[in-house]
């Protein structure tokens, strides 16, 4: 007799032969926030409207978002013959067309293509392979391995693409004991920011006892640059939701929440459609594929706060208070949400984990670096000719990423500054970028991986307006509850005020490193101990433009110098 | 210690309890280490982030908050390393730009005299002189602990926000708040109303109501607890704002049965100025109440009475206390006993109650005596019957552990504020209430189970709970077995107790009762508050010996957080009944005794009026009935309605003039010290009593002190054994006392030798108790209602609650009355005055039964704007009225409550 999971497996892989054999084309249209934002739903429609009048053999479905955000709307039309066809920044009067010189006639539109994968190459004329493209070649996609192919919100094609494939092995094959063991192996680090090790911290929390222990995973991801959790969760939130489940399983938990951060309505709607999908088909709630583990899961939505995202902060949103820090000890394993056991993790961190039990954790380690394995899931944006969000090998070099990926800076410009990890990590200069991507290197490098965010400015960025653009917006964010954090950031702003306006004392240097100092030694959680980090950057990168701010001598102007990226004031009441 | 961590501070070895951080442990060994936010009994929050210490443990080396750290075993702590220096003063440096500090800078500060006029140094909003906490400042005494060098490179920026000071009682100035959250902390976490809160985020974070509201609809119950936690000069109790006090003495509030110990602020005229709870009162933990925190000052008062009066010809002339006493000694000369009668203070000490009952016996040979505010007598006299003593079985803090409680016909938030604490305290923590009252008040918000059952019906439903115990086997069985007498009969006699018939009789479902004893039963360590509110003397006999039985079966008598409470008037009325004060057998008590002046029996009394109302609910018949007397003395602090047809008139010491002891609920003896001398000819209760006693010939009065007052109780009460008012200066203990070295009584019934005499119920008798169908208006008041608008409006640029009065009546009634849901109705008395004006709603439970629940805000308005100096015992209680409904008339439209 076939196992639940076997019947799943059945029922997938004959909905994946449906839409990707037989007579009709399958017309896929990039979705997710950065595809609906350039109107990805509008074209979706129009396709539809399109092959309905036309009468062409085809099903629409809206899937997920490749990556190449610079493309979007991205839609790629599979033909029976197998050829699979990319357009690029398609428009809604440009889909008629399509519809009826590629689909219905088999004429693929060469001159708006830009790519095209599979098939026999009968019919692509001079088009580039998918997988010639350096931003796709140069990619090795674990957590993102279903971009671009799969509708996010049916659980039968995710399982259809090895899909719960894990849990299915975890639950059967292995013990809790055995994945954490593995996960460690695998040298998997945290992705939030701290990478701390994953399998460290889930050993700390599978020992208790306790009857009701939490598995949090922390989606608040409030870094201005930083989409790729939530593109994780909008694109394939389904290898989230197995990532979890199979983190509760290792821990022994009961419960588990996915986090996000209140009005990200994609994300948010696609986890709890995956969530939904995954009890109806026995993937969570009582005996799970028949087992005998069982586990809950919901979303949970913060408020407004970046401070949210901080692993204790975001306990106390849960509890439906207001998200500010905890103290620690006790450390969240013994004491966390609902002061029960709990461990929280990136959805990055989980987002790897069914790939790393599918493949073991010697295919995991081979990835990547010595003390980083795995990839990076970088998002470009900024001064960069391709903004979007790739996943490469730790270990590559930021300037392979920015020029080979990212296509260096638009107008054939130089690359300035580097604003990496969010806003309560450092600044880079030029000096920096044969930087590997990995934890260590970053680190030194006075930068860090942080949540993956890497934003370009060319030379007309003024270094000392975009510090004080990251300074308004950690001092915005400031949670209000321990001293040096609240009050330093404000006076750290106020000092960078007046810098920009060339204003500066003689003493406002020493003053900044002096709050700063006492920011780092007496906050109380990372937001203000972190806080100082873009100014010790930039004071090594770009030393002599802050010299000259505060000399009076700064050059005024510039991107960040007209205020549009300057947060409404909340200094002081 | 056996259980403790051993580690070393700056070199000295030191021991932490269990659960202890650093910087508590540091405070136990008094080391200094600076803190703002953190506050003892509070949990940490480890904001303020002063409290920085250097740990080295395993090697490493930490920078840690102390408060919020567990000390590590065999760690080094270094409070004072230059690095931790730099960093305390570094943030408290960045604190300063916020707050004004020219009482810091100052060069003047060691030239000016604290009545200087300021040289003007200073920015207007930045002067000391400007903060009304100057000299008085945690936060300055802190930063001159650290040595702060206040010549900083930051901006200073004041705030400049508007104060807040049109709320009652306390003023919030927030230009000198630093965030430490200390008060939205305790209003939380200790005090469970969450009237305060932390607003916005980043620079601007600060604290305030939610939403920005006024403190009366926030749900502040004006307890002062946030006022007394305050490190600087935020907030503030308005009256005496100012003021700086010279010394603090401890003494004990004497406003209720309570009986918080508090620390009297007194400046250098003696003034008391302020008065806040004392951390050290094991009777209140710190906590205090509005009446408590807000209403001692009439201590200070400059129209208290100084002299003896005497009336001639309807006026009244001083006189000095020779003549008063020869007047006195002829007033009362010549009366037999019957015709006399005493009405001791509800305030008075044990010493002046025991003086005040020699007196009555010795010298006037009368049984009439009792205290003013013993009027449910009752209560208290069938618990000693049953329990051996009038007071609660247990200890008031007790009730925070509890796991289930009863509270019936009471409204400990209220009337014994600070008692009500803990229970809230144990429903935070996971225990069920069930509460047993017509009326809504604040427990009635924390209760799992509410039952409104018919008036006087309370003993059958509880009766009832204990029936369901015994029929679903719920009893604590062992503790039935070995330690309840007579169970058998109470099984026996329960049979009657039909759970049909009573649920005919008392309007609640059966469902509930089972639930409410289920709960009560099952939930572990249940304690019962129990008051007689509107109930008869019978009524209340009968309550208690069914709230006994069920306490017994239950094995709640002599179990920790366990127990009954019981919930009466007065702070020392169980003292009065202790030393014998209250009347015997043949005597007449309180009420009796106003019948009795007013039918003309008895012709003569001598009334103790300090914290005598004739405006307290069960009082209002006194003024009249004194008016009646042939001669009558009045001991009084002011001119009232008390002394307004004396013969003579004598000026009594207060509160904070004495010292002697109280006894207050949970049995606990306490002092009250000598906070200011008398500065006139004011004399406290026992020594008014005596001289009239040596004026009247006995010799049996010469009593050098109170301490010697004292000495003669102790000698005659076994329950006081081995007390004196030496011992008492290191705290209360609770009775009884066995001898000198012996510490008290915590918990009656402790030992488990002890028998509990269950005793059988009879159905008929309870019935009888029900009141018969009459219209009754039970007013309810809670803290804040969320599901109702409020709106706030300026008067005299004070903030008021104007809104709609709901009057919640029955079906029954209004189709008798002739009214519509909807309709704007008024409840009167019976003596004609209109109770309140309101919408008719139809939510009454009981026929019979009309209820309003007011606002708290509303109250304390009330009481702030009353012009009398002494208002704690004219806050109306929630009592019981007879009405009739009517139509309100049509030019009148719903306003507030009328009374």
């Amino acid at each position: 007799m076939a196992t639940p999971f076997e019947e799943l497996q059945a029922s997938a892989s004959k909905r994946w032969t449906e839409l990707t054999t037989g007579e009709n084309a399958w017309i896929r249209v990039g979705g997710g926030t950065s595809g609906q934002a350039v109107g990805a739903d509008r074209v979706f429609d129009a396709f539809t409207v399109a092959v309905e009048s036309s009468g062409a053999k085809a099903r629409v479905s809206m899937v997920s978002a490749l990556g190449l955000m610079y493309l979007e709307p991205m839609v790629d039309v599979l033909m029976p013959n197998g050829t699979r066809i990319y357009y690029g920044n398609v428009k809604p009067d440009e889909v008629e067309d399509i519809v009826d010189r590629h689909v219905k006639n088999g004429r693929p539109l060469l001159d708006r293509a830009f790519a095209y994968s599979g098939g026999d190459g009968s019919t692509t004329g001079d088009l580039q392979p998918l997988e010639s493209m350096p931003m796709v070649a140069l990619q090795q996609r674990i957590a993102t391995r279903n971009f671009g192919d799969t509708d996010p919100l049916d659980l039968l094609q995710y399982i259809a693409n090895g899909g719960y494939a894990a849990l299915n092995r975890a639950l059967t094959e292995m013990t809790p004991e055995q994945i954490v063991e593995e996960v460690k192996a695998a040298g998997l680090r945290g992705r939030g920011g701290a990478a701390f090790p994953a399998g460290l911290k889930w050993s700390f929390l599978a020992p208790s006892t306790a009857p009701v222990k939490y598995v949090l995973c922390n989606c608040e991801e409030g870094d201005p640059g930083a989409f790729n959790d939530k593109g994780i969760i909008e694109n394939d939130p389904h290898t989230l939701v197995e990532g979890l489940i199979i983190n509760g399983y290792a821990t022994r938990s009961t419960h588990g929440y996915i986090f996000i951060r209140q009005g990200h309505e994609i994300p948010i709607n696609a986890a709890r459609k995956a969530i939904e999908a995954a009890y109806e088909a026995g993937l969570l709630g009582k005996n799970i594929l028949g087992t005998d583990f069982s586990f809950e899961m919901e979303v949970s939505l913060t408020g407004d706060s970046y401070v949210a995202g901080e692993e204790t902060a975001l306990m106390e949103a849960i509890e439906g208070k207001r998200s500010t820090p905890r103290f620690k000890p006790p450390f969240p394993a013994a004491a966390g949400l609902w002061q029960k056991p709990t461990n929280i993790n990136n959805v990055k961190t989980l987002a790897y984990v069914p790939e790393l039990v599918r493949n073991g954790s010697a295919w995991f380690k081979s990835i990547g670096t010595e003390t980083t394995s795995g990839t990076a899931i970088v998002c470009l944006s900024g001064h960069i000719k391709y903004p979007g969000m790739y996943e490469v090998p730790m270990g590559m070099t930021i300037r392979d990423v920015l020029e080979k990926i990212g296509g260096g800076v638009s107008e054939g410009e130089r690359i300035k500054v580097l604003q990496a990890g969010g806003p309560l990590n450092g600044l880079l200069g030029e000096d920096a970028f044969d930087t590997m991507i990995d934890f260590d290197a970053m680190s030194a490098a006075g930068a860090s991986i942080g949540s993956g965010g890497i934003i370009v400015g060319n030379e007309t960025t003024n270094v000392v307006d975009l510090l004080r653009t990251l300074i308004a917006f950690n001092q915005f964010e400031s949670c209000g509850k321990c001293f040096p954090c609240r009050l330093g950031n404000t006076h750290m702003l106020e000092i960078l005020d007046r810098m920009c306006q060339n204003k500066a004392r003689s003493a406002d240097l020493s003053l900044l490193q002096r709050v700063g100092t006492s920011m780092k030694a007496g906050s109380l959680c990372g937001h203000g101990q972190l806080g100082f980090n873009p100014i010790a950057s930039a004071l090594k990168y770009f030393g002599a433009e802050i010299d000259a701010s505060i000399a009076g001598e700064l050059e005024l102007g510039g991107v960040f110098s007209d205020g549009t990226m300057i947060l409404p004031s909340r200094t002081r009441p | 210690m056996p259980d403790g961590t051993t580690f070393t501070i700056d070199g000295r070895e030191v021991s932490a309890k269990p659960g202890q951080t650093i910087l508590q442990a540091a405070m136990d060994h008094d080391i200094y280490i600076p803190y703002l936010c953190y506050y003892p009994k509070m949990k940490p929050v480890g904001s303020c982030r002063t409290c920085m210490v250097e740990v080295e443990a395993n090697g490493r080396k930490m920078t840690v908050a102390s408060c919020t750290t567990p000390p590590m075993a065999n760690s080094t702590v270094a409070t004072n390393t230059t690095q931790v220096q730099d960093l305390r003063r570094d943030v408290i440096e960045l604190l300063m730009t916020e707050h004004p500090h020219g009482c810091l800078t100052c060069h003047r500060i060691e030239l000016c005299g604290p009545q200087d006029i300021c040289q003007r140094h200073v920015t207007v909003t930045d002067r000391c002189t400007i903060c009304p906490k100057n000299e008085r400042c945690e936060l300055k005494d802190t930063v001159r602990m650290v040595e702060l060098d206040l010549r900083t490179p930051l901006n200073y920026h004041r705030r400049n926000l508007p104060i807040h000071a049109d709320d009652p009682f306390y003023d919030r100035d927030y230009n000198l708040c630093i965030v430490c959250s200390r008060c939205v902390r305790v209003c939380e976490e200790v005090r469970f109303d969450t009237a305060l809160t932390l607003t916005s985020r980043s620079g601007v974070a600060l604290v305030g109501t939610s939403h920005g509201t006024s403190l009366l609809e926030s749900g502040c119950e004006f307890c002062g607890a946030c006022v007394d936690v305050c490190p600087t000069g935020a907030l503030t109790e308005r009256e005496y704002k100012w003021e700086k006090a010279v010394t603090e003495v401890a003494t004990v509030c004497t406003n209720c049965p309570v009986g918080c110990q508090m620390v009297a602020e007194v400046n250098k005229y003696g003034k008391v100025v302020r008065f806040k709870g004392d951390l050290a009162g094991a009777a209140n933990n710190g906590q205090a109440c509005m009446a408590g925190k807000f209403g001692y000052d009439y201590t200070n008062h400059g129209s208290r009475l100084k002299r003896p009066f005497i009336r001639e010809d309807g006026i009244l002339y001083k006189a000095s206390w020779d003549e008063a006493l020869a007047r006195i000694k002829q007033g009362f000369s010549g009366r037999s006993p019957g015709e006399v009668a005493v009405i001791t203070s509800p305030r008075g000490s044990n010493e002046d109650q025991y003086v005040a009952a020699k007196f009555a016996r010795l010298v006037l040979e009368t049984p009439n005596i009792d205290s003013a505010l013993n009027s449910n007598s009752a209560l208290l006299t069938r618990l000693a019957e049953r329990l051996g003593s009038g007071g609660a079985t247990n200890p008031i803090w007790d009730l925070e552990n509890s796991k289930s409680l009863l509270v019936v016909s009471g409204n400990p938030t209220e009337e014994q504020n600070v008692l009500a604490v803990p229970a809230k305290k144990a429903v935070r923590q996971g225990a069920k209430m069930v509460v047993i009252d017509s009326r809504e008040t604040e427990l009635t918000r924390y209760a799992a189970v509410w039952l409104r059952p018919k008036l006087g019906s309370e003993a059958i439903l509880i009766a009832g709970m204990a029936r369901v115990v015994l029929d679903e086997a719920l009893e604590d069985k062992q503790y039935v077995g070995s330690q309840v007498d007579n169970v058998d009969a109470l099984k026996q006699s329960l049979w009657e107790f039909d759970l049909a018939k009573i649920s005919r009789d008392t309007g609640i479902e059966e469902s509930q009762i089972r639930r409410a004893a289920r709960l009560f039963a099952q939930s572990g360590p249940g304690a019962i508050l129990l008051g007689s509110d509107g109930l008869s003397s019978t009524s209340s006999e009968l309550l208690a010996d069914a709230a006994v039985d069920l306490a017994a079966i239950t094995g709640n008598i002599g179990r920790v957080s366990g127990g009954i409470f019981p919930l009466y008037r007065g702070a020392n009325t169980l003292g009065a009944l202790d030393v014998g004060a209250t009347p015997g057998e043949d005597g007449l008590g309180i009420s009796a005794m106003i019948g009795a002046m007013v039918s003309g029996d008895v012709k003569a009394a001598l009334v103790m009026a300090d914290g005598v109302s004739g405006y307290s609910p069960t009082l209002t018949g006194l003024p009249a009935a004194l008016e009646n007397l042939d001669f009558l003395v009045v001991s009084a602090v002011f001119d009232s309605e008390i002394t307004a047809s004396a013969d003579v008139v004598l000026p009594a010491a207060t509160f904070a003039e004495q010292s002697s002891t109280v006894t207050n609920v949970e049995r606990r003896v306490q002092l009250l010290r000598i906070v200011s001398q008398p500065r006139h000819e004011e004399r406290t209760g026992w020594e008014t009593v005596a001289s009239i006693a040596t004026a009247m010939g006995s010799d049996a009065f010469d009593y050098p002190s109170s301490a010697e007052v004292f000495a003669e109780i102790v000698e005659k009460l076994p329950a006081y054994a081995g007390l004196s008012h030496d011992r008492l200066k290191t705290g209360g203990i609770q009775r009884p006392v066995e001898s000198t070295t012996q510490a008290g009584t915590p918990i009656l019934f402790s030992d488990s030798k002890r028998h509990v005499p269950a005793i059988s119920l009879n159905y008929n008798q309870l019935k009888s108790s029900v009141s018969a169908k009459r219209v009754t208006f039970a007013p309810g008041r809670v803290l804040s209602q969320p599901e109702r608008d409020v709106v706030v409006r300026k008067l005299a640029e004070m903030n008021t609650i104007d809104r709609e009065q709901l009057i919640q009546i029955h079906a029954d009634d209004a189709k008798a009355a002739g009214l519509d849901e909807g309709s704007l109705i008024q409840v009167k008395s019976e003596d004609g005055h209109v109770l309140a004006r309101g919408r008719a709603v139809f939510e009454s439970p009981q026929t019979g039964l009309v209820g309003l629940t007011t606002l708290f805000g509303e109250l304390a308005t009330r009481m702030y704007d009353l012009e009398t100096p002494d208002w704690s015992p004219l806050m109306p209680g929630l009592g019981f009225s007879q009405v009739t409904l009517e139509r309100a008339p049509a030019e009148q439209g719903a306003g507030a409550a009328a009374d």
